[in-house]
């Protein structure tokens, strides 16, 4: 608002001035920047007046160059944005090779074509489906073997004494196996940790991530999550599920690994951005389906997080990825659970069955549960500022691999001991019961035939704690093991998110949820004397589990599907849809979901659906970059390759431009030709002079791009002899003939509208005459936004 | 405790399933004494069996008392033959006298080393009845005892005590209803000398009993354990490991005690340090990590676009 305020008092003053247009508004401001600068207090966050100034006064004072040599370097933080990302092309390039192809295809090709889509899908469903069972069947196998050992271990010094050394052993055990999992994650493949959401959530909303689909990042994110989960973190598979769904679909689309060197020769179509974003969107939704056996959620977080370039049938096509892809989990898993054939078995985390007679709710309770909701916001809030601190600290100092390694094995120990000292402590011991709901229950001090209530919350895998918080008959655990229990996994949730292992947030967050909730639950039956008939504990953990994720995912619709089909009762739809509402609310009153803080502090150029508000004031002339580097149509190849080398403007798209001849005046847009193609053609070395002298030369083909597509060869390692650097290239084929553009003065939320709609990766700014003024990329419109004091401008960096 | 709870919950079954048979239908429960028990057992078979035995012959006059609440007799063809009355009527001693047994183990359990026999006994008359087989005048009572109306009492009666046998998992220790497995026996044995051992020292002290029983405690759990995988395990075992072990671990106090807990909070404390120095010494120590801002090319749009316009002018 001040900046609105600002900017009035800016234009009445330039009115005074005499001088004309928005242009003086700038010229205006910098008799000002002392003033500014106090304003915004030297923070690294700039408002838009003085932006503006700064640059102004630079500009004037001294000369460009000297600025650039010495670099201003601050401390990282969530306003900049990093020049590594780059944005996908997701609009299709028309250029008349593009044409031609279209032309000579038939009608049974495009048929085929869609066969082939639907065949894709089915693939990455099935493959994702395997990938889901093979991991819960590692994660099962290899946990069972661990709480096995440390269980014989702890009984045997039960009773001889010494059990310190059975704490060393288990913090010993799991530090080592997240060793394994961190450094894999740390030295190999950073960006396969976390779990992953928020780079599929950036990939879907058209940043290009590097490295973030290749085979490689699925291998060490398939082995960190084994090696995470197995190593008793507070993580849980689930999430990361999702982003070897996106992995897979990437892959299977493109018909050939570019790691592996192999190339099947098939689906040689999809090998473009536009396609392959449109299978990851179907992969991510098979990794949701896999993962809560919810197929209906999956399309709707694949909706949710990619909505805006969507059709019908695209929807169905993932609906058909994910539904393969439950199957496929499904199947298998009854293979190995022994009951061949079985298909009710859902997702990898399996909530079990809600009876309904013991989970029914009445008009009553819906004021409880909006209450739980506003705590689970508040808590998630917490949650997630906590989290937020602690990333800024481990990105400015905790970034080195070993160091990194090291916190994650602290981690594990630390939470090896805290789980220890509370299993030690806790007095509250259970009768064994007859069907055996514990997996591995300990005696520890109980007396015979009763176990440690407390050892099932921690001496479990995660997924299992859930399930016996949500089932467990009510009395099995006392309130104050449940209070505890909430206490320390939150912050062990907190501190784990973020560290360098491939692990999700879901199951930590249904897990706290859970244990309050419960203790919600039984709190509301100590306190009415004979509620213990409709409080039923176990749905109040469900209701607090949905709270609770809800409250740091910050996520909507596909969350609320997602719980309903995850517990596999629909009745629970109202009161769980009322539950993430407040939750999302309350929580969004404080801070943003955990997912948007992670994008916002790895300064990826996210798009979110609208233009910031208030930034109507802004044209197109003040947000693009300029000046723009232009080629002619006809170019000399010396010149494309020093543009292309050039470090210091890593440009991407280039505006080709007709020179009117006898005129110095900017010449006239008549296309845009990206880095990716220039460089196929130098490699390719589609001279004109060669073209020439070699008549029998073969054309160049779509195909030639699609094969060097998505690595693309960096200009450095092709070789341009002297002789070809005085050549020429003619781009008339190759370059897209009719590019989107926009006048100087259409206003930022329509840019930004027609931007994100479309998918655009360049938008040329032009005059009146064609003639090109400037070029809008993605980051600098992802550069504006609405923060306290108004509107913000983040600052471009190099990371 | 949810063992005891289950034992408590096949009493109150029984007992359910006995004011069913006996048509007192009184609040009957649990506090109910035995006595007033086996009082109404006395009576109870007579009132279905006799109505069941000599309806077909039941005088006018008779009838008359009962002419408000029941109907009067059906022709000759639609009752029961007198062989099925028989068995029906065999079927109600046998019932009582499991049922009895049944109450009579309740606690501590031993419903299935009790009542084996008598439930098979049981079983035997009801396969008779439910069997295909035609008796003597070529009559099923298969269709007129089980099937002829939809409360279907017999098979209701029959199939209750038939869940307290599966529920009670008899058939693990007993062998075709002749005799307790070898297994159960040894069971027993062991137990019994666990017992004695503890009978030994009950009066004295409780420490010197946790020393010297503590052998063959921990062979009774040893092979409590065994069976537990094995599944050769009833609940007149389970019941009775429970007992025992509540005696080890609650009336004698032999459960491990909390000793160490200095060197567990050692330990552990050392633990939660290490993170401490960890985050320090990356904070002093490490170089903090600084981005390199990049100016954007937007002022020099203006220069240039000022230069055109200036032109322009």
């Amino acid at each position: 608002m001040a900046n609105i305020a600002k900017k009035v008092s800016w234009s009445s003053r330039a009115e005074e001035s005499g001088a004309a247009g928005e242009r003086t508004l700038l010229l205006n401001g910098s008799e000002q920047p002392r003033l500014s600068r106090q304003l915004s207090g030297g923070g690294s966050v700039f408002q838009i007046g003085r932006l503006s100034t700064v640059d102004l006064e630079e500009e004037i004072t001294s000369d460009e160059d000297s600025l650039r040599g010495r670099p201003k370097e601050i401390p990282h933080n969530e306003k900049l944005l990093s020049l590594k990302y780059e944005s996908l092309d997701y609009d299709n390039i028309e250029n008349q090779l593009f044409l031609e192809e279209e032309r000579r295809m038939s009608y049974m090709g495009f048929r085929c074509l869609e066969i082939s889509r639907w065949v894709v899908c089915g693939l990455i469903g099935f493959l994702t489906g395997l990938i889901a069972c093979f991991i819960d069947i590692a994660v099962e196998e290899l946990a069972g073997i661990k709480y096995r050992v440390v269980k014989q271990n702890i009984e045997k010094f039960t009773e001889v004494g010494g059990l310190s050394i059975s704490l060393i052993l288990w913090a010993v055990l799991n530090a080592s196996i997240v060793m394994l999992g961190a450094i894999i994650v740390a030295f190999f493949e950073p960006i396969a940790s976390g779990s992953g959401i928020p780079q599929i959530k950036c990939y879907l909303n058209g940043v290009k991530i590097p490295r973030v689909v290749r085979l490689k990042t699925l291998v060490v994110k398939v082995c960190g999550v084994i090696c995470s989960v197995v190593g008793g973190l507070a993580v849980g598979k689930e999430g990361p599920m999702i982003h070897s769904g996106a992995v897979v679909a990437a892959g299977v689309s493109q018909g050939r690994s570019t790691s592996l060197k192999r190339d099947f020769k098939i689906f040689e179509y999809f090998r473009r951005d536009t396609e392959k974003r449109d299978f990851v969107s179907a992969g991510a939704a098979a990794g949701v389906s896999a993962a809560f056996g919810a197929p209906v959620g999956g399309v709707l977080f694949a909706l949710e997080e990619g909505a805006s370039f969507w059709n019908q049938m695209l929807t169905w096509r993932i609906f058909f990825a994910s539904m393969i892809s439950t199957f496929t989990l499904n199947f298998f898993l009854s293979i190995y659970h022994k009951n061949p054939g079985d298909l009710s078995n859902p997702g990898l985390i399996n909530f079990g069955r809600f009876e309904s007679d013991s989970g029914a709710y009445n008009l009553y309770e819906i004021p409880l549960f909006i209450i739980m909701g506003a705590i689970g916001g508040l808590l998630g809030a917490l949650f997630n500022v906590l989290n937020y601190w602690l990333t800024i600290f481990r990105i400015r100092y905790v970034h080195r691999p070993c160091l990194q390694v090291m916190e994650a094995m602290l981690v594990a120990a630390v939470t090896a001991t805290v789980s220890f000292t509370m299993i030690y402590f806790s007095n509250d011991c259970q009768p064994l019961g007859p069907e055996h709901n514990e997996e591995y229950p300990l005696q520890l001090f109980c007396a015979d035939g009763e176990y440690n209530s407390m050892a099932t919350a921690f001496f479990n895998t995660p997924e299992r704690s859930v399930r016996s918080l949500f089932h467990n008959q009510p009395g099995t655990y006392n309130p104050l093991t449940l209070g505890l229990f909430t206490l320390t996994y939150f912050f062990l949730a907190c501190w784990t998110y973020g560290l360098a292992v491939s692990a999700g947030v879901f199951i930590p967050s249904l897990l706290i949820g859970a244990a309050w909730g419960r203790l919600f639950g039984i709190l509301l039956a100590s306190i009415t004397s004979n509620g213990s008939i409709w409080a039923d504990p176990g749905k109040y953990a469900l209701i607090g589990a949905a709270a609770q994720l809800g409250g740091i995912v910050r996520m909507t619709l596909s969350l609320t599907v997602i719980m309903v089909e995850a517990t596999g009762n629909v009745t629970y739809g109202l009161p769980i849809m009322l539950v993430l509402m407040t939750a999302k609310i309350v929580g969004d009153y404080f801070v943003e979901g955990l997912y948007d803080i992670h994008i916002k502090l790895q300064s990826v150029p996210f798009l979110h659906l609208e233009a910031p508000a208030t930034s109507h004031w802004l044209t197109a002339r003040e947000v693009m970059g300029s000046p723009v580097t232009c080629l002619n149509r006809i170019e000399k190849v010396g010149t494309i390759v020093d543009i292309l080398s050039n470090t210091s403007t890593n440009h991407n798209g280039f505006p080709v431009v007709v020179q009117v001849t006898g005129s110095d005046e900017p010449a006239k847009l008549c296309g845009l030709i990206l880095r990716s193609q220039l460089i196929v053609l130098l490699k390719h070395k589609v001279f004109v002079e060669l073209a020439r002298s070699r008549l029998t030369q073969r054309k160049l083909q779509l195909k030639d791009f699609r094969d060097a597509y998505p690595r693309f060869p960096p200009i450095q390692s092709i070789h341009v002899s002297q002789d070809e650097r005085e050549c020429m290239m003619d781009l008339t084929e190759f370059m897209n003939a009719t590019p989107y553009t926009v006048p100087q003065e259409t206003s930022l939320p329509r840019v930004f509208k027609l931007f994100r709609a479309l998918g655009l990766r360049h938008l040329v700014v032009v005059d009146d005459e064609n003639r090109v003024v400037g070029l809008v990329t993605r980051k600098d419109l992802a550069r504006y936004h609405l923060g306290k004091h108004g509107l913000e401008e983040l600052q471009v960096a190099q990371t | 405790m949810s063992l005891y709870k289950n034992s408590q919950f096949l009493v109150l079954l029984a007992l359910s399933t006995y004011a069913l048979a006996s048509s007192v239908g009184g609040n009957l429960t649990a506090s109910d004494s035995a006595d007033k028990l086996k009082q109404s057992l006395s009576l109870s078979p007579a009132a279905p069996v006799v109505v069941g035995v000599d309806s077909p012959v039941f005088k006018p006059g008779v009838d008359s008392l009962f002419s408000l609440n029941l109907l009067s007799s059906f022709p000759e063809d639609l009752e029961i033959s007198d062989y099925c009355s028989d068995l029906l009527h065999i079927f109600g001693q046998r019932y009582v006298a499991y049922v009895n047994c049944l109450v009579t183990a309740a606690r501590p359990v031993k419903v299935c080393q009790n009542c084996f026999s008598s439930y098979g006994s049981l079983t035997n008359i009801y396969t008779n009845i439910s069997s295909d087989q035609m008796g003597p005048g070529n009559v099923s009572c298969r269709d007129s005892l089980l099937r002829s109306d939809h409360l279907m009492l017999v098979y209701l009666l029959y199939s209750n005590m038939e869940d307290i046998w599966t529920k009670s998992a008899c058939d693990n220790c007993i062998k075709g209803f002749q005799s307790l497995t070898n297994d159960t026996l040894y069971f027993i044995s062991t137990l019994n000398q666990t017992l004695t051992c503890f009978e030994k020292y009950q009066q004295g002290n409780h420490t010197e009993l946790c020393k010297d029983c503590k052998n063959a405690y921990r062979d009774l759990n040893e092979l409590y354990s065994r069976m537990e995988t094995n599944l050769t395990m009833c609940i007149d075992i389970e019941d009775s490991m429970n007992m025992t072990r509540r005696l080890w671990s609650k009336n004698f106090n032999c459960s491990f005690p909390r000793e160490e807990t200095v060197p567990v909070i050692a330990v552990s404390s050392f633990m939660l340090f290490l993170p401490i120095i960890f985050y320090l010494s990356s904070f002093l120590h490490s170089e903090q990590k600084k981005r390199k801002l990049i100016h954007p090319k937007r002022a020099k749009s203006y220069t240039t676009l000022m230069n055109i316009q200036d032109k322009l002018s």
